[in-house]
């Protein structure tokens, strides 16, 4: 029996991934946000509904940012941008991830980058190579090449 | 021996002067015509493609490199390559392109051609790579810059290498 030796990802791999998602995220909100004010402009709106919308815009991007991460975490485990650097999030006991651990991680993720992205550095000596939200979530960012079929490995 | 010679040098003149004028003559004509036109010529045809003659001749083509011997001889000749000058820089190959590029034919090959389902794959598998090529790039430079960040992290903190 042959047991997969886990490459873990390092801070470099997985900002890059981050970074791609995050674009992704705020392109799609940047166009649905264009279209709606565009729609809403043809509108007479009074200042006080105006502050409404605002406040219920924002909220869709909060629901929509988190809905994205969740989502993919807790269904293939790969966002776009980690499939992109073939990376893999999973429970440290290597299965997927429920929606309330990856709900939990993903509130790990804004905690790790409130004071400076600091919650991040433990990336770099940790030995499995975990993140403030890994520990919190207890997640591991392993490697996960696509083969030539595209199945999952 | 001399009057001998001489008598065959006559039979000889006169066999190819009764040649001529056969060849010349509507008879030649007619009996030639007859003769394709009959059933014996269409079998002796048939026979001729059906057996190994074909293949023989084939293979003495390949065997004797005659089409190659053919296209050296070709190119080196300097005649050639005049004509071929002449012909492309000739005002009627300007006038021909000109006339293809006008004409409505030539793009609708074009877009034929470009909207073929095995051209878009082919432009489809090429940018796919293209892509794969990019991000493997990408992937490789980020493991490295992992793996030097952390060196430089743990020597900084005085804590080993990781496993």
């Amino acid at each position: 029996m042959t047991v997969a030796v886990r490459e873990y990802q390092g801070l470099v791999t997985r900002a890059i991934a981050f970074a791609v998602d995050a674009a992704i995220v705020n392109l799609i909100a940047l166009v649905v946000g264009v279209g709606v004010g565009l729609a809403l402009s043809i509108l007479t709106i009074h200042d006080s509904l105006e502050v409404v919308l605002v406040a219920v815009g924002g909220a869709a991007f909060v629901l929509w940012t988190v809905g994205y991460f969740v989502v993919f975490w807790s269904t293939t485990g790969q966002t776009p941008g980690n499939r992109l650097m073939q990376v893999r999030v999973l429970g440290d006991d290597g299965e997927r991830l429920r929606p309330r651990r990856a709900l939990l991680r993903f509130g790990g993720l804004v905690l790790a980058a409130l004071p400076l992205f600091a919650g991040f550095l433990p990336v770099l000596v940790d030995d499995r190579r975990r993140g403030l939200h890994d520990m919190l979530a207890r997640t591991i960012v392993v490697r996960a090449p696509q083969t030539p079929a595209g199945r999952r490995t | 021996m001399r009057p001998a010679r001489a008598l065959g040098r006559r039979a000889e003149d006169l066999a190819l002067a009764g040649l001529d004028a056969a060849l010349a003559s509507r008879l030649g004509t007619e009996v030639v015509d007859r003769v394709l036109a009959s059933d014996l010529a269409r079998h002796a045809v048939a026979r001729l493609l059906e057996g190994p003659l074909v293949e023989t001749v084939a293979r003495d083509v390949v065997r004797y490199a005659v089409l190659e011997r053919l296209t050296d001889e070709l190119a080196d000749d300097p005649e050639l390559e005049r004509i071929a000058t002449r012909v492309l820089e000739s005002k009627l190959m300007d006038d021909a392109v000109r006339l293809l590029l006008e004409g409505e034919q030539l793009w609708l090959v074009v877009n034929e051609v470009a909207q073929s389902s095995a051209v878009t794959e082919a432009i489809a598998r090429q940018s796919a790579s293209f892509t794969d090529q990019v991000a493997g790039q990408v992937r490789d430079r980020s493991s490295s810059a992992d793996a030097r960040l952390e060196r430089a992290a743990r020597r900084m903190l005085r804590r080993p290498p990781a496993r």
